[in-house]
């Protein structure tokens, strides 16, 4: 298993909404879905992934319904509200820029180096 | 926005059911065993895994739950739980905190309620802080009048004012109709009310042409008599009543809350409907009495209006004879000042002495809860090992110092409420507003915030300390840091308990030089029978006289009444009429006139021979007035032993003769000449705490021309009044049944006023007395609590050797040092502050010493007993004990 990489303070909220920007998904979707594309860089522990998804939905960016999973067990999915849908563009111009900062800091943009 | 909003409240009101969280959990678990079978693991591998992998389900829940908005909430619920348990476990100290609040809050409250009226309350006049009193004032006279002769010359040429209005005073009327009143009607200017900025409740003010003197006969009633006499009804309206058997047309109702400028009750106005022309000839040409009021143009402040109005003063001032110009000033001040002048003192004394009740139980809350605080050090550092977060420690705090304010506030509110009523049943009628007094609610919520202030600031500071570890290992708290706040703050309430005992001792003593003193007459079974005849049905000397004699003929006749006298005015009340004059404008045949300005006033009374017999006045030479004397054609005349004394140091006052001048308006020596037939013993004459005035009777002619509406009977019987007065009713009516009867005992007179110095003495004492008692307690805790800290150095020393004694030295002398350093600031504070006390005490000096003596030794006493206390506890210690509990 390859070692977990810490997260940066607020990049969860941000994976989790770009993950239900898909569609509609259970917590273990979520879970399993980051770690896949991530290439199973990025683990997230159910400590961090619940608190996270009913933070999120106190605060309106998505919405929870109980449905039946694949093997017609009951699940609680998670979709994404509009006002969500908001939030993850604003989130996604704000790791941009950071990206982009931290790229630079780190000297690896070609030309700045100079 | 409005959608989270909406979002965040659905879920602090509807919380989700706990159940699905777990099962959330569980499906999560359920999906990992599975995927991990998938991937070829044994089922029961695969479910050992996933739980290895989840990790503790106990702390996501808990995060979860905090992520609710309003979570904290839950929180407060606990910490409420806990103060209570703490409360319940220490009821002293909760008791003592609640109690020291209670008395803080409630005198403070209750006496503020009181006092805004007196100095900050707003007039009930629109532009209230615009609004000036002004006139004339002399020795015989200090309050501002003035005159139609000049009130007219001013109004006309003045500038520092918009508009200017009088009153000429509220006299006494009779409503003669079927159930005859007596009641208080005010003459007014037309444009009284307008200047005053009153508008009437009903109906409609005076025009400028019912103010002429032949104009329409129409009036405003109060609003107390349009309950009293027509129940509100809008009907009264353009009703014709009868005052003093006149027709006047009603035309308006005065609000609610009217009062005339100077306060004098009233019932009714009317216009005063002067004939302007006339006043420079009625009165000597220097116009009637009136009492001017005006309102300042926008910007110009009352001293700027005074030195405008200085060159019309001085204009008008030509118009008095020479002699008298010295005599007068100017007086322009505003109507609240007019109005509070004796008032104000007493008001800030009782604010001084609660705000000192209010530092004391402020320092008495600080003093508990630090100490209480020093006493958690190790619970706190327990909790916080257990996780607790400095916030939640905090917040734990200001639960408890909020929940102990608000039941201190409750329980003050409460004293406030009891307080503010007794003051109203006990305070004499003289001062003004308090019977409308109300518990203020900005100065409630005033004084628990600053109690809330004290119990937090001083409660955190151990909280905000972070609990360190070895404060779990320590055996012994440490007492330095808090030890020293505290006995500064006990040092300090002692310290102003003693300025308020000595306030309130100098008062005592005074109030009880004023009811033994002797006022040199017996007031004891005299009974004053007033008798206010309308002038219209009285209109001459002769009326009164026929009137008074056969009064004075029909009471002789009842049975129990032994003597019966008649004068003008009735000692010692100094401020209710009474007939006077200069001591330097009585003329003694034979000898110079005295200078002017010399020998200050003299009061006068008019007396029949009877007066001495009932007050038991005693004649110290000479002989008094003999009933014979009445039908003769002599003047004569008793001097007091004062003025006998003074005109006549030589003793040969009897067979004298002294020339009275009489003011028409300034005095003129065309006078009758009086015989001096006797000299009298002094009375007190200046009300109870007043310099005696030199006094002298003249005798009470059957002579119309002596006679007029200033007449009263007092009557000599051992009766009761419930029995006599009855009896007094009928005999009057039968002479006159539409005369008003007014019936009083002499003794109850002469209580009510000492009713003022009574309330402020009570008051005070009061207030010294909690003072005293909050500082005590505080003494007591702080001691008490040193001992407790101290437990194991004692078993120490007692081991070491230590006797009791040395013990209870050790711990007593803590708290003399205490008590002395506190004392001594005290006394201090109270000779300073004692100068405020000086104009109400009566016979005893700001700086008595036997008071400040008597003060310290109580002061030492009671907190001796305190220390003492807890002292002769540690004295018990076993050292055994003492050691082991460790």
């Amino acid at each position: 298993m390859p070692p977990s990489t810490d997260l940066l303070q607020g990049t969860l909220d941000l994976l989790v909404l770009q993950t239900l920007a898909a569609g509609p998904m259970h917590g273990w979707g979520v879970a399993q879905r980051i770690q896949q594309v991530s290439k199973d860089v990025l683990q997230i522990g159910q400590g961090s992934l619940y608190p996270a998804l009913h933070r999120l939905e106190y605060k309106g960016w998505i919405q929870a319904d109980w449905g039946s999973s694949g093997n017609n067990r009951r699940a609680k999915f998670y979709a994404l509200t509009d006002a969500g849908r908001k939030r993850l563009e604003t989130e996604l111009d704000t790791w941009e820029r950071l990206s982009a900062a931290v790229e630079l800091v780190l000297g690896r943009i070609p030309g700045a180096e100079a | 926005m409005i959608n989270a909003f909406l979002t965040r409240l659905r879920f602090l009101v509807f919380r989700r059911p706990s159940g699905d969280l777990d099962e959330e959990l569980q499906f999560h678990v359920e999906q990992s065993i599975e995927a991990k079978i998938a991937a070829g693991m044994t089922a029961q591998e695969a479910r050992r895994q996933a739980l290895i992998e989840f990790g503790g389900v106990e702390r996501t829940r808990e995060q979860c739950h905090e992520q609710r908005p309003g979570w904290w909430m839950g929180t407060v619920a606990q910490d409420v739980r806990y103060a209570m348990r703490g409360f319940r476990r220490n009821p002293v100290f909760t008791i003592a905190v609640i109690a020291t609040l209670a008395v803080g809050i409630g005198a403070t409250t209750a006496v503020f309620s009181v006092v805004d009226r007196i100095l900050f309350r707003s007039l009930p006049y629109a532009h209230d802080d615009r609004l000036v009193s002004f006139g004339l004032s002399q020795s015989l006279e200090k309050q501002e009048f003035t005159l139609g002769g000049f009130f007219y010359e001013w109004r006309d040429n003045q500038k520092p004012f918009e508009s200017v209005t009088f009153e000429r005073g509220v006299s006494t009327c009779n409503l003669t109709e079927t159930n005859p009143v007596h009641l208080n009607c005010g003459e007014v200017a037309w444009n009284f009310l307008p200047t005053l900025g009153i508008s009437p409740a009903l109906g409609r003010n005076f025009l400028p042409e019912e103010d002429l003197p032949n104009g329409a006969k129409v009036a405003l009633i109060s609003d107390g008599l349009w309950l009293s006499r027509y129940n509100r009804d809008p009907g009264v309206l353009d009703k014709t009543i009868y005052l003093d058997e006149h027709p006047v047309r009603v035309i308006g109702v005065l609000p609610k809350d009217f009062e005339m400028p100077r306060l004098q009750p009233t019932d009714i106005i009317t216009p005063a409907a002067m004939d302007v022309a006339a006043q420079h000839t009625v009165n000597s040409g220097i116009g009637y009495p009136m009492w001017a009021f005006a309102l300042l143009k926008p910007g110009v402040s009352v001293q700027e209006a005074k030195a405008e109005m200085e060159p019309l003063f001085r204009h008008t001032q030509e118009w008095i004879p020479a002699q008298f110009r010295q005599e007068f000033h100017l007086q322009v001040r505003s109507i609240r000042d007019r109005q509070m002048q004796e008032a104000y003192r007493a008001a800030w004394i009782l604010l001084g002495a609660v705000f000192a009740v209010l530092l004391i139980s402020c320092a008495n809350v600080a003093s508990l809860f630090s100490a209480r605080g020093a006493a958690r050090r190790r619970e706190l550092a327990v909790r916080s090992a257990l996780g607790a977060g400095r916030g939640r420690l905090v917040r734990q705090t200001l639960t408890e110092a909020f929940l102990l304010a608000l039941g201190g506030g409750a329980a003050g509110c409460a004293l406030a409420a009891i307080l503010l009523r007794t003051f109203i049943a006990i305070a004499p009628t003289g001062i003004p507003f308090l019977a409308q007094a109300r518990l203020d609610l900005r100065i409630v919520s005033f004084t628990v915030v600053l109690s809330m202030l004290c119990a937090i600031l001083f409660g955190i500071l151990p909280a905000l300390e972070k609990p360190r570890a070895d404060a779990l290992a320590a055996r012994q708290t440490n007492f330095g840091a808090h030890a020293r706040l505290q006995r500064a703050l006990v040092a300090a309430q002692i310290a102003i308990s003693v300025v308020l005992l000595s306030g309130a001792s100098l008062l005592v003593k005074s109030f009880w030089n004023l009811e033994q003193q002797s006022l040199g007459m017996q007031t004891h079974g005299a009974l004053t029978v007033q008798i206010p005849l309308s002038w219209q049905r009285y209109p001459n000397g002769q009326a009164y006289l026929d009137f008074f004699l056969r009064a004075e003929a029909a009471l002789q006749r009842l049975p129990g009444v032994t003597a019966v006298g008649m004068s003008d005015s009735l000692p010692p009340d100094g401020n209710s009429w009474h007939d006077g004059g200069r001591y330097a404008e009585m003329v003694v045949a034979g000898k110079p006139p005295t200078p002017a300005g010399v020998g200050g006033t003299v009061v006068a009374r008019s007396v029949t021979p009877g007066y001495f017999r009932v007050l038991q006045i005693p004649i110290v030479q000479g002989r008094g007035f003999a009933e014979e004397d009445r039908a003769g054609s002599r003047d004569y005349m008793i001097l007091s032993k004062l003025l006998a004394a003074r005109m006549f140091p030589g003793g040969d006052a009897i067979g004298q003769h002294i020339q009275i001048p009489r003011y028409r308006p300034y005095y003129a020596l065309d006078g009758p000449v009086y015989t001096v037939v006797g000299v009298a013993g002094n009375v007190q004459n200046a009300g109870l705490s007043g310099e005696d005035e030199p006094e002298y009777y003249t005798l009470r002619r059957n002579h119309a021309e002596i006679w007029n509406g200033h007449c009263m009977l007092v009557l000599e019987t051992a009766l009761p009044t419930s029995v006599i007065a009855p009896w007094v009713r009928s005999q009057i009516a039968q002479l006159d049944s539409l005369a008003p009867v007014e019936i009083e005992p002499l003794d109850q007179t002469v209580s009510k006023l000492a009713d003022r110095p009574r309330f402020e003495t009570a008051l005070l004492g009061f207030f010294a007395f909690c003072g005293l008692l909050m500082a005590v307690i505080g003494l007591y805790g702080v001691i008490a609590f040193m001992v407790a800290q101290r437990t194991q150095e004692i078993g120490v020393r007692m081991a070491l050797g230590a006797t009791r004694w040395d013990i209870l030295r050790l711990i007593a002398s803590e708290g003399i040092r205490l008590i002395v350093l506190g004392g001594i600031a005290g006394l201090a504070a109270a000779v300073v502050s004692a100068e405020l006390l000086k104009s109400l005490l009566y016979n005893v000096g700001p700086h008595d010493p036997a008071t400040y003596a008597a003060v310290a030794l109580l002061l030492a006493f009671v907190a001796l007993a305190a220390t003492l206390i807890p002292a002769r506890a540690a004295m018990r210690v076993e050292p055994v004990v003492a050691l082991r509990c460790e």
